[in-house]
């Protein structure tokens, strides 16, 4: 069985986040980066499932040299091989480019099974596995909280608004992970060291007969902000009537609430 | 809680940027070892850290062990820690590969026990002591012993510890009685009485493997006399069992911190039951443990280090977000109030604690680095670095130890009277640190083993190769401008400390061994301070340098923020030695001559 994890590098959701100077995008320069929190469970299903049932996992990310920190995270936690979709083109990349490159890689790979995050914690665009899952055809199931495989049939529940859904799905599908279907094991020291001695590939847009120049976003950023967070408390002055008078301009002009 | 108990930017500093660490990797030792492997070390360790022991920090300290019919009931995290610190591997991380380890640096190791230590102190102790106690077992003990009990300590199974100490014999070690009596079976049956052992009794795991300082029958008095044995609480039997071995748990001891860990008395041979496994050769127990002792006592430097790490980021986050008063200069008393860290002497507070963590830290890796040159590195350096480790030990034990105390309540003083209260971790932390001075030898042991042995051992080698390192260290830091002052006052001290060595060396070779170690603990705050300058230096020289080319803003105040605790130490701490070199340089002996009577009344 060939299992394959789709990852993403993402800025630690702990960090301080800063708007560049552009403001079309958060200041990268100081963050720390992390696995997806998602991910990590994607990961750990991988590992599992190969433990009980045998097979490869191919872990797979998308994006510079630095993201092949995080998947030798990956490899420590138990994949066999990783692959890095990287250079030319790839920075530019829409969520769609991004699905058709690494539905490349689940093609290439003849994968049966998919695991993925429910979602990144950064754009928290929700869309690549289930893109990948139209682009292939396949099936799909997101948001799992737990997941069992009887031959080509995999058996999973999803939460639903009160309560739960459990679906069987046939192989060869997609299926996003949310947290609670595992816990992610901390990486043992062995693996950590045989990690660096597992194979990483790289592969391009261009070896994946893909056109950056097609997939490139066509959606833009026209300005980012951060969440205001100063205190907003206001002492009011004056008598009641001066309070009340102040208290309404303020709710109709400074915070637009009436 | 706090949300930061540890920076793993000043980790790095050090680890990279002081002491290049991976240039240990180029050692045949730890040849398969890299930068990245290091930083997913650390970047697990942090994980475990942040998602299990941190939480568990204040629960530990509420809930603590339970002495039930025998048996001792601890947090249920304890088990979870050593399952998962013995299936990553993490106990054994330091041993060979031969013996089921990872061969991973001390250096490295230091710096993840540094990020558990200060998640949480008490549940760090317990994976730490069974590595310290199975690599006793491999230096010195039997393939047999090797086979029987290391693989279950690594993984996290048995616990490992260190017994020495006896009701009648604590710094003096010298009238240890606990009885070994040889049989013809291979093993000696051991009866006596243990306290103060760490971890010696709890349910966390199947077993625990005492290593344990007896005397056998008939052998000569004193430390001479001392041999070391394996005295498990549970023994193998003959096929895969395990059977009772007449060790006891009589009681456990109510502490003021560090409430997470068990600290249990241990009665041996009630049935005349108890088998004990020699280690090594008879009466050589004492050196062997030793070997681990000085390594242990640099480990509580780092533990004292870790709690005083986890303070002073408690309390930096309350100063900037605790508003209290306005700036002296300001003149209108309705403006807004200040965050706390506006103000001098919370400033002043602040760069105490950074000034005794981060220069703790700094001695306690560079002793850990040394500890690798020692064990691994060329053949030709190993007696040098093994001299300098000597010295350093007594201070890197004790200077963390004694002044993270301080460090603590400092941070505890920024909080004010929330600083007294449980709702806030400083008053944990204050109780936490307050073992450190006391165990794994007292700080007036320490005092005497630097000015009666280090100063003067192999006519003072080890002492001189301090002097040229800290001299050397001057000489790097007299390029750049913003150290001249540093350079010049170290130096000044270092020709004070020679004078008053040479003093206290006259004393001693006049046969006044009472007066030339009466003030031996002073002796030891002396030297202490001007090690920490000397690490500040080490510190500030590589700051300064990395100030010419950096361009990032947080790496800018980083370095800057170095250079200032730099000079803070140097003008605030380094002074001190003036007043104590005045006092050791009087050598009057006011202590050895008072008479006990006058502390009547």
């Amino acid at each position: 069985m060939k299992i394959v994890v789709l990852i993403k590098r993402v800025p630690d959701t702990a960090s301080v986040f800063q708007i560049n100077d552009a403001q079309d995008g958060i200041d990268t320069s100081r963050l720390k980066f992390v696995m997806g929190p998602y991910d990590e469970h994607a990961v750990q299903e991988a590992v599992n499932l190969k433990v009980a049932k045998d097979g490869e996992i191919v872990v797979v990310t998308l994006g510079g040299p630095d993201a092949k920190d995080k998947l030798l995270t990956a490899l420590a936690m138990g994949a066999d091989r990783a692959v890095l979709i990287t250079g030319d083109g790839v920075d530019s990349l829409g969520h769609r480019g991004i699905a058709e490159a690494l539905a490349a890689i689940v093609r290439e790979e003849s994968a049966d099974i998919v695991f993925a995050g429910k979602q990144a914690v950064d754009d928290d665009g929700s869309q690549i596995p289930e893109r990948i899952a139209e682009i292939l055809g396949w099936s799909h199931a997101s948001v799992i909280t737990r997941f069992s495989l009887d031959g080509a049939t995999a058996t999973v529940d999803r939460e639903i608004e009160g309560g739960q859904l459990t679906l069987e799905v046939p192989l060869p599908a997609i299926f996003t992970t949310e947290k609670g279907i595992n816990k992610p094991a901390y990486p043992k020291l062995p693996n950590i060291m045989k990690a660096k001695k597992k194979p990483m590939d790289e592969t391009s847009l261009e070896s994946l007969r893909l056109s950056a120049t097609d997939l490139c976003n066509k959606v833009s950023i026209g300005q980012m902000s951060l969440p205001r967070q100063e205190r907003l408390t206001r002492i009011l002055e004056g008598d009641n009537n001066t309070q009340v008078a102040e208290l309404v301009r303020i709710l109709k002009e400074d915070e637009k609430a009436l | 809680m706090a949300e930061i108990f540890v920076s793993m930017r000043n980790l790095n500093f050090l680890l990279y940027e002081v002491l290049n660490t991976e240039s240990l990797c180029t050692l045949p030792y730890f040849s398969d070892h890299d930068r990245d492997i290091f930083d997913m070390i650390l970047e697990t360790g942090l994980a475990l850290a942040s998602e299990e022991l941190y939480p568990a920090l204040a629960s530990m300290d509420k809930k603590a062990p339970v002495l039930e019919s025998g048996s001792v009931r601890v947090s249920p995290v304890v088990r979870e820690l050593l399952q998962a610190c013995g299936e990553g591997g993490w106990i054994g991380a330091g041993a060979s590969f031969q013996h089921g380890g990872q061969q991973l640096p001390d250096t490295l190791l230091s710096a993840v026990r540094l990020i558990l230590g200060a998640a949480n102190y008490s549940a760090s102790v317990y994976p730490v002591l069974s590595t310290g106690a199975a690599q006793l077992i491999c230096s010195f003990g039997s393939q047999e012993l090797i086979d029987a009990y290391v693989p279950n300590m690594f993984a996290g199974l048995w616990q490992g510890t260190m017994a020495m100490t006896e009701p009648h014999a604590g710094s003096s070690l010298t009238d240890l009685k606990t009885r070994a009596t040889p049989t013809k079976r291979g093993y000696y049956l051991l009866a006596g009485q243990k306290i103060f052992i760490s971890c010696g009794e709890h349910d966390g795991v199947e077993n625990v493997v005492n290593l344990m300082l007896a005397r056998i029958e008939g052998a000569p008095a004193g430390v001479k006399g001392i041999s070391l044995f394996v005295v498990p609480k549970l023994r193998p039997t003959t096929g895969s069992g395990l059977e009772p071995n007449d060790v006891v748990c009589t009681g456990i001891y109510h502490k003021l911190g560090y409430r997470g860990a068990p600290i249990t008395q241990l009665e041996m041979g009630e049935h005349s039951d108890c088998r004990a496994w020699l280690v090594g050769e008879e009466n050589h127990g004492l050196r062997y443990m030793f070997q681990m002792m000085n390594e242990a006592r640099v480990g509580v430097g780092l533990g004292a280090t870790a709690i005083a790490t986890a303070a002073y980021y408690a309390s930096l986050e309350y100063t900037k977000e605790r508003h209290q008063g306005r700036p002296i200069m300001a003149k209108e008393p309705t403006a807004p109030q200040v965050p706390i860290i506006e103000h001098a002497d919370v400033k002043r507070m602040l760069l105490f604690q950074r000034a005794v963590v981060e220069g703790s830290l700094s001695l306690i890796m560079y002793c850990s680095k040394l500890i690798d040159q020692v064990h691994a590195g060329p053949e030709e350096g190993r007696e040098r670095h093994a001299l300098l480790l000597d010295f350093l030990t007594p201070i890197a034990k004790t200077y963390p130890s004694e002044m993270g105390i301080l460090a603590v309540s400092t941070g505890l003083q920024c909080l004010g009277g929330y600083g007294y209260c449980d709702e806030f971790p400083l008053e944990q932390y204050y109780r936490d640190a307050r073992i450190h001075p006391i165990h794994e030898g007292t700080t007036g042991i320490q005092g005497m083993d630097l000015l009666g042995r280090k100063v003067t051992m192999k006519n003072g080698a080890a002492f001189k190769l301090f002097l040229g390192k800290v001299q050397q260290s001057i000489e790097n830091a007299k390029k750049h401008e913003a150290l001249q002052a540093e350079c010049t006052q170290l130096s000044d001290a270092l020709v004070q400390l020679q004078n008053v060595t040479g003093e206290l060396l006259n004393l001693a070779a006049a046969g006044k061994t009472d007066l030339f170690l009466a003030d031996a603990t002073l002796y030891l705050e002396y030297v202490g301070i001007i090690t920490m300058a000397w690490q500040w230096l080490l510190q500030a020289t590589v700051a300064e340098a990395a100030l010419a080319n950096c361009d990032d803003e947080a790496d800018k105040n980083f370095y800057l923020g170095k250079r200032t605790t730099c000079h803070y130490f140097f003008r605030y701490e380094l002074p001190k030695c003036s007043a104590l070199a005045t006092r050791l340089l009087q050598t009057d002996g006011l202590t050895v001559k008072m008479d006990v009577g006058l502390f009547e009344d």
